[in-house]
């Protein structure tokens, strides 16, 4: 390898030696996320088949939906890809620990860019590819595109991928000569997440599920057509809807012009990056490392707060509470997720708000409250998510300090079990929340009301229980970001085993509340087999709870009293 | 006060360290050698608790490190030679949180202990910095804080002077030797021989996991079977290693 690709070479070197790894526990981990990902493709395919089929059988603007929400995606798309370019460029340009190693060396600042321009590409766009590929194939499947279509779309992705990733080059080598760089991804990151909250919401409130009621259409199509910004003739989102659109009808017109403006605007920008970046790119990365030393913005009434909370706990726990509180709410990472986890919850009762109960054929107080026991599976998936990414990595948080811990004279069950409080309070706080504001919407009866509260307060703690010992079965303190656990091997092990518990819990506790709910609504009581079988019932549940809290922990905790560190 | 019975650690079929004993007395100094991966930091690192012996047995104090861990740490410092920490804490947070984790009260007096420890170490000013604001040095001075916070009975070092510029390895030297005269045991593994020389009345060697000798400088140069005064010849001697090549890379 010669010239800028031998810069990336390290890069590919690493990821065949990950892919290569020959142990077991590597290859089915491999498997797994090559099965997930092609789960993933399938169910999008099929999702948006169905809509695409839908739309096409509707006459007249029916089509013409398709192609909007086409326009509208790219243009999603686009936004995306620019943002997580602008963000991903500012840690390979100005914050990559290997560029002290490069910048010492006699390498062209040219072959720095295209590598590095290269490699922002890749880490942007895998996602986006991920998620559009199976998108473009059922339009071409609903439409039945000629190979055209499919050539269109595989030479029109390439300089639609690069385009966001130049003009985020561009932005970023400007930015970083203005504000220090780690400052700058701190607030572009947020940004981002704010973006996404954005499209997310609009999508949400647009209700989709109105398309299943006829009488909505001409309001949405009204909608659609209002929305003139994926039509703006400049946008490199709208040069690529307008490239695919022609293979999707049934004259097709010329579509190269706009193949033209894709490529030779990627062009362009590439090679205004790098005279650009000849300029700034030096000037740029000092300021990045001068930047180095970011100053605490003092928070004493937080600090404060945090010290009279943790007063009535003994001192080992006390030390180690403050500790995680501290890291958490100092690390901007944490926010955006916390941002997210609070629009999560907002659809999630926003959704109960316009559930048509009302138009069912089913009597609507026992719907109310057949739907009310149900919520407690979907507030279990919530906070089991929420488990997922904020639990789940909290052994793992400690990272390389972690022997801080293990030479110190705390007993690691101390230790496990600090981390478990820590995490149960805050999700019973939002487990609580969620159920009482969903049931609440719900209108549930208040003997739902109380058995949900109940039944949630004891499922956190399984939860809870499963997140900190699998976390602690399967840590991983090399790990740079802690986002990346819950995406990891342990942390689908957490989700399927939090979801199995979950199942099982409802459905263990579906009969008897049937039974009680039909006894307390009929006025009758109960007989004594009735009785022993709801006793039954409840014990199964207690084991469960039992069972899902203290086992993962024991185990956990002899991990990681075995563990070498 | 430190005593190495019969350690041995295996990695797989690979021994990283091998039936390895000894002793050190209460207020002594040991220098710890040996070259790269003799398994001196594999030692150093059962001894804080961080790995679990294959067998064999580790007391400080008499306290099993894992047969009674939590009385053994408590009396225990532990100087790593790469400072990781709290990135996300200040200096005098990270000092608050050890103090903590040894159940020191203000009692205690470890807040004035960790004031003049810091003054000490040239890191008063910075006590309310984040520590990812700070250098590689004032993190490993940090770190020495840390570690004599709760007034240990025993030291373990590994690598104490990396990072350190010369002002730093003089203080670390200065300390050394007076924390010693107050009764404290360490026990200092190193790759600079001149701070063992300087340091340390008596010297370990270990070479491939194994004990190859152990005493002072006239017991290793007897053992060597060598006049010279310096502890490098000897040191080289006994690892069997060759003297560095002095020629020039220059033109062939």
């Amino acid at each position: 390898m010669e010239g800028w690709p031998a810069l990336l070479f390290p890069k590919i070197r690493s990821f065949s030696h990950h892919l290569g790894e020959q142990s077991i526990r590597a290859r089915l981990k491999l498997t797994f996320l090559v099965v997930l990902a092609l789960g993933f493709w399938l169910f999008t395919f099929l999702v948006f088949q169905k809509v695409l089929v839908y739309f096409h059988s509707v006459e007249l603007f029916g089509d013409l939906l398709n192609y909007r929400l086409l326009s509208m995606m790219l243009l999603t798309f686009f936004s995306i890809l620019l943002f997580s370019n602008l963000i991903s460029s500012l840690s390979t340009f100005f914050l990559s620990e290997d560029l002290n190693l490069i910048l010492s060396r006699p390498v062209p600042l040219d072959d720095i860019y295209y590598a590095r321009l290269t490699e922002t590409l890749v880490y942007s766009s895998w996602m986006v590819l991920l998620f559009a590929l199976p998108v473009f194939l059922a339009y071409g499947w609903v439409y039945g595109a000629p190979w055209k279509y499919y050539a269109v779309f595989v030479g029109g992705l390439g300089p639609f991928l690069l385009i966001p990733s130049a003009l985020g080059v561009l932005l970023a080598m400007f930015l970083v000569n203005i504000f220090p760089a780690r400052r700058t991804k701190d607030i572009l990151f947020l940004l981002t997440i704010f973006l996404l909250i954005g499209i997310y919401f609009l999508f949400r409130f647009l209700q989709p599920e109105r398309l299943v009621n006829p009488d909505s259409f001409a309001s949405l199509v009204e909608y659609m057509t209002a929305l003139n910004a994926p039509s703006w003739p400049f946008s490199p989102s709208f040069w690529f809807a307008e490239s695919m659109i022609p293979f999707l009808q049934p004259a097709p017109v010329q579509a190269w012009f706009y193949l033209a403006c894709l490529w030779s605007t990627a062009g362009a920008l590439v090679v205004m990056g790098s005279w650009v970046s000849r300029a700034l790119f030096i000037s740029g990365w000092t300021k990045s490392q001068e930047a180095r030393r970011v100053y605490l913005v003092r928070l004493p009434l937080f600090n404060r707060l945090l010290q009279g909370l943790s007063r009535f706990l003994r001192p080992f726990p006390r030390a180690l509470v403050l500790k995680d509180w501290k890291t958490f709410f100092r690390d901007t990472s944490q926010w955006s997720q916390l941002i997210l986890l609070m629009a999560l919850v907002v659809v999630y009762l926003y959704n109960f708000s316009v559930l048509p109960l009302d138009r069912t054929p089913m009597p609507s107080f026992f719907l109310q409250n057949l739907v009310s026991f149900l919520n407690l599976g979907l507030a279990g998936f919530v906070l089991s998510a929420v488990a997922g990414r904020f639990i789940f990595p909290a052994v793992s948080q400690e990272g390389f300090s972690f022997w801080i811990i293990r030479s110190s004279p705390v007993p690691l069950r101390t230790f496990l079990w600090s981390k478990f409080w820590t995490g149960l309070v805050p999700l019973l706080l939002l487990a609580e929340a969620l159920i009482f504001l969903s049931n609440w919407l719900l209108k549930a009866t208040p003997f739902l009301m109380i058995l949900s509260a109940v039944t949630i307060f004891f499922m956190t703690f399984g939860i809870v229980g499963l997140a900190v010992g699998l976390g602690a079965i399967y840590p991983r303190f090399r790990l740079e970001n802690a986002a990346r656990m819950a995406w990891g091997f342990g942390g689908a092990i957490f989700m399927i085993l939090s979801m199995i518990f979950i199942g099982v819990l409802v459905a263990l506790e579906a009969w008897p509340v049937y039974i009680l709910f039909m006894a307390g609504f009929q006025q009758s009581s109960l007989s004594v087999f009735q009785w022993i079988g709801v006793c039954g019932a409840f014990s199964g549940i207690a084991g469960l709870i039992g069972t899902a809290t203290l086992l993962p922990m024991k185990v956990g905790l002899r991990n990681l009293q075995e563990m070498d560190f | 006060m430190i005593e190495l019975e019969g350690l041995t650690k295996k990695f797989g079929s690979f021994y990283a360290v091998r039936d390895l004993s000894l002793k050190v007395s209460p207020g002594e100094i040991l220098g710890f050698l040996g070259p790269n991966g003799a398994g001196k930091t594999t030692t150093i690192r059962m001894m804080a608790g961080l790995m679990k012996p294959t067998s064999g047995r580790i007391l400080l104090d008499g306290k099993d490190v894992f047969g009674r861990p939590d009385e053994a740490k408590a009396i225990l410092g532990y100087i790593p030679d790469r400072p990781y920490l709290y990135e996300k804490l200040t200096g005098g947070e990270f000092l608050e949180f050890i103090a903590g984790l040894h159940q020191l009260g203000k009692e205690d007096g470890w807040e004035k202990r960790s004031q003049g420890l810091l003054e000490y170490f040239d890191l008063l000013p910075w006590r309310r910095e984040l520590i990812e604001s700070y250098s590689h040095g004032m993190r490993q001075r940090l770190i020495i804080i840390a570690a004599l916070l709760h007034r240990p009975k025993v030291l373990i070092v590994d690598e104490p002077v990396v990072g350190l510029d010369p002002q730093g390895v003089r203080l670390v030297k200065s300390l050394f030797r007076d924390l010693v005269d107050d009764g404290m045991t360490i026990f200092l593994s190193t790759h600079i021989l001149g701070i063992a020389e300087e340091l340390c009345p008596r010297i370990g060697i270990i070479h491939e996991g194994q004990l190859l000798a152990l005493g002072s400088m006239s017991d290793l140069r007897e053992q060597a079977q060598s006049r010279d005064e310096r502890l490098e010849p000897i040191f080289l001697k006994l690892t069997q290693e060759e003297e560095p090549r002095t020629e020039s890379f220059g033109v062939p």
